[in-house]
């Protein structure tokens, strides 16, 4: 048996030599969620990055405590990667729109699609606006007429707004909360006095 | 945290770049000389794709291991704010070791596949995690300066070529930097504090020098693949540029506590501008990240158990419905 410094290690009676082990089965980690935030009132929801999740609703909480648990935040959207439509990403003088030359005529009718764009590659998507389609393609066609004039923009992404899982206005309480931790803030640790003190004193 | 030891597997006898499109390739390189991010549907070499998935694995397997040693003095922590403080840093790891999996897996390799390589001991980790934590003086000094050492690494590595690997470290920058003030105020309230406190500091200082002059790696001129990979920004900083990084901003720190340095060569020569010191054991080093130190065994034996025990949870929650697609940044 296995001996640790850590009495609950030594406790948990791990054999000294593993036996084989069983690699994991296919979606052992579930599936991935894309999450949006909004850093302030009023600002564009923003690409943050994603989490492993069951559901929409996991997705939320996961997201909610890997993204704004650290950082000011107001608002936080999520969906699933397998909702997302993406285009090619491009050249950062080009604009991906102009890739885009085998679209439809857009319909501008159907449902309401969420449309993302990337400004600048390595940053986030940014919300730039909200377009009716009659299917993902349909939307991103809609948005090459409606927003395809705003510039940079190297990739852009597509989501049906009922895809989306969005934060509610009368629970914004629950964002509130990231001031109140001070002791996990690097301006809470302050130790040059004691360091001087202790230097005038030897 | 994350050292850059032994990221980058020997050399192969080609690295098959005479096989890519060499149209391609300049494209790539063309890219990222102009400074601009590789994306998740770009084109990119093999060994481009290979050594960053390598990379980005290796750090997200060091943060969720970094996070056992610490996690052991949650409970033992001198007081409330102290231990309230190492709680939310152990869940600051853990939070990075989430994003690196998802930045590594926008490049292909399932999550599932990275926790086996883990536990199997077929994928690497920080090397200074297979040592063991004494006291509660061994925390702070891994809280201090392996943190140190990893935002040395990590400050580089955010300027890379990789966007999703970039927007994962440009988080984690910002929640290291809480480590190194709480860590650094940890180290100097036992060195500042009674005779016993500043004899625990220092022992602690003696285990974890020779660990921590490893950290960065074996000297550049037994490195591999460097050139390369640091024209292509994968590699952001050599390994001896880090250390002596490290040297000059943490020797004059330490040495202000009135703490000392279990090297009697260590001085920085004023006119190359260089830190000298006595090479750690580079065999002791290899030894151990093959698997023979004091932890290894245990830390994997950890990580193996706690995959065990919540297997049921994620098999009861997985539905017929549930489809993997990569992140898509």
């Amino acid at each position: 048996m296995l001996v640790s410094l850590d009495p609950r290690v030594t406790r948990l009676h791990l054999p000294d030599a593993p036996g084989a082990d069983q690699p994991k089965t296919a979606l052992d980690q579930l599936e991935t969620f894309e999450v949006f935030h909004q850093r302030k009132e009023g600002q564009a929801f923003t690409y943050v990055g994603p989490v492993h999740a069951a559901t929409p609703d996991m997705a939320f909480l996961f997201g909610k405590e890997q993204y704004s648990r650290r950082f000011p935040c107001t608002g936080m959207w999520v969906c699933a990667t397998r909702d997302v439509l993406h285009t090619p990403y491009t050249d950062e003088a080009v604009s991906v729109y102009s890739t885009l030359t085998e679209l439809p005529t857009p319909t501008g009718t159907g449902e309401a699609y969420e449309i993302f764009h990337l400004k600048k590659r390595g940053k986030g998507h940014v919300h730039a606006g909200t377009v009716l389609g009659a299917n993902p393609t349909d939307a991103l066609a809609a948005a090459k007429a409606q927003l395809g004039e705003a510039l940079p923009c190297v990739n852009v992404w597509v989501i049906r707004a009922a895809d989306l899982l969005r934060s509610e206005d009368d629970d914004k309480d629950i964002w509130a909360t990231v001031t109140d931790k001070k002791y996990r803030d690097a301006i809470n640790w302050k130790v040059q006095d004691r360091i001087e003190r202790f230097k005038a004193e030897r | 945290m994350y050292g850059g030891g032994n990221t980058f597997e020997a050399p192969a006898k080609s690295d098959g770049l005479e096989l890519e499109d060499p149209i391609k390739l300049a494209e790539f390189e063309a890219r990222i000389a102009r400074g601009e991010k590789i994306e998740p549907g770009d084109w990119m070499p093999k060994l481009y794709r290979k050594q960053l998935t390598r990379m980005i694995e290796q750090h997200a397997h060091s943060e969720i291991i970094g996070a056992l040693p610490e996690g052991a003095w949650i409970t033992r922590a001198p007081g409330f704010r102290r231990k309230m403080a190492q709680m939310a840093k152990v869940q600051d790891e853990i939070g990075h070791g989430q994003l690196l999996y998802s930045a590594a897996e926008t490049l292909g390799k399932t999550r599932e596949a990275m926790l086996d390589d883990l536990v199997s001991g077929k994928s690497k980790y920080s090397n200074i995690f297979n040592y063991p934590t004494f006291t509660w003086a061994d925390s702070n000094v891994i809280s201090w300066l392996v943190d140190a050492g990893a935002i040395v690494n990590q400050m580089a590595n955010a300027r890379g070529s990789y966007g999703p690997y970039c927007r994962a470290l440009d988080r984690i920058c910002a929640e290291e930097s809480f480590h190194l003030k709480y860590g650094h105020d940890a180290v100097t309230h036992l060195a500042t504090g009674t005779p016993t406190q500043r004899r625990l500091i220092q022992e602690a200082l003696n285990r974890w020098w020779q660990p921590l002059m490893m950290f960065f790696g074996p000297p550049d001129k037994m490195s591999v693949h460097t050139e390369i990979l640091m024209r292509w920004k994968v590699k952001m900083i050599t390994n001896d540029d880090a250390r002596q990084q490290f040297l000059d901003m943490y020797v004059p720190k330490i040495w202000e506590l009135g703490l000392t340095l279990p090297d009697p060569t260590l001085r920085k020569n004023e006119e190359t501008n260089q830190w000298e010191f006595a090479e750690p054991d580079w065999d002791e080093f290899k030894r151990v990240i093959n698997g023979d130190g004091p932890c290894n065994a245990e830390r994997l034996a950890v990580r193996r158990k706690a995959e065990e025990r919540g297997a049921w949870v994620r098999r009861a929650l997985l539905k017929p419905t549930t489809q993997y697609v990569a992140p898509l940044a």
